[in-house]
């Protein structure tokens, strides 16, 4: 029977390590040991952060969403409850991408947002809209 | 769809002025410190200085309420031992540099880092009503008429 040797394997293994260490800093993309642990160790980071990435990005449309909507004199809060209370159902990822490429799109769904919020028809626009700044 | 990310070569940066006589000192700090993040446009993106440039004038003449003026307190240490110095924020408004009162407040509203270092110097504050950014015509904005407690009259 033939006689196997087992250089071959492992480095084929380390190989598919190297590799995915490719870029990192000093030892950590030449040598084996230090490699494995720091591929590991990305391989958790990337597996937190794909749904880390999820709540980072809601948190930017927010942020957008809030400061297009405060030109109109409204906060976000008030935004979104106006916009469920109408029936109007748009994420908060496409609202973000309409204040920027459509703002008059946009301006009419803040439109329709006020008009569904009960509690700002006694306010005048003026005392409001200072109010809210 | 993939969301809208702001390159900084396509930054729009407008020029504002703002004339801070008569202003509450954090009110408006907070204020221009959302300007010169860019927090104030649709399209803030958090890793582009995005924000405006801001013209501060008669900063010597804000005012801070209650008994700020008299008691607050600005530290320093040096680095030497026992080398931790104050000054009153009166001291600081009677002295040479009356501006850094409000120049300080801003830059304590700012994120500490390189871009939060860059944006710090899209502000110019002046302790007198004279500004040398004629030629970028700035925009006026008035921060008083915001809100009734922004402005204090003495």
């Amino acid at each position: 029977m033939a006689r196997v040797k087992r250089g071959v394997t492992s480095h084929a293994k380390h190989k598919k390590v190297l590799k995915k260490a490719k870029g990192f800093y000093g030892r950590r993309k030449n040598t084996i040991r230090a490699a494995k642990a720091a591929v590991d160790r990305s391989m958790q980071y990337a597996y937190r952060d794909r749904k880390n990435r999820k709540r980072n990005f809601r948190a930017l449309w927010v942020q957008r969403i809030n400061a297009a909507v405060r030109e109109h004199g409204l906060t976000y809060g008030r935004f979104i409850d106006g916009l469920t209370k109408s029936g109007i159902e748009v994420d908060r990822k496409v609202l973000s991408d309409m204040a920027i490429h459509e703002p008059e799109a946009f301006g009419a769904l803040v439109a329709a947002a006020k008009k569904a919020l009960e509690y700002l028809k006694d306010t005048t626009p003026n005392a409001f809209e200072s109010a809210v700044r | 769809m993939k969301t809208f990310s702001q390159k900084p070569a396509e930054v729009e940066k407008k020029w504002v002025l703002i004339d801070a006589e008569g202003l509450v000192v954090g009110r408006l700090a907070t204020l221009v410190a959302t300007r010169l993040r860019g927090k104030h446009k649709p399209s803030y993106t958090p890793h582009v200085d995005d924000g405006d440039n801001v013209i501060i004038i008669n900063a010597e003449k804000a005012v801070l309420t209650g008994k700020k003026y008299t008691d607050k307190k600005y530290y320093w240490h040096t680095g030497y031992p026992g080398g931790i110095k104050e000054r009153t924020a009166r001291q600081i408004f009677e002295g040479r540099f009356p501006e850094r009162i409000l120049e300080k407040a801003i830059e304590r509203m700012i994120p500490r880092g390189p871009l939060g270092r860059r944006q710090m110097k899209n502000l110019r504050v002046y302790a007198g009503s004279n500004h040398p950014h004629e030629a970028q015509q700035p925009e006026t904005i008035d921060i008083g008429v915001l809100n009734t407690k922004n402005k204090r009259t003495a």
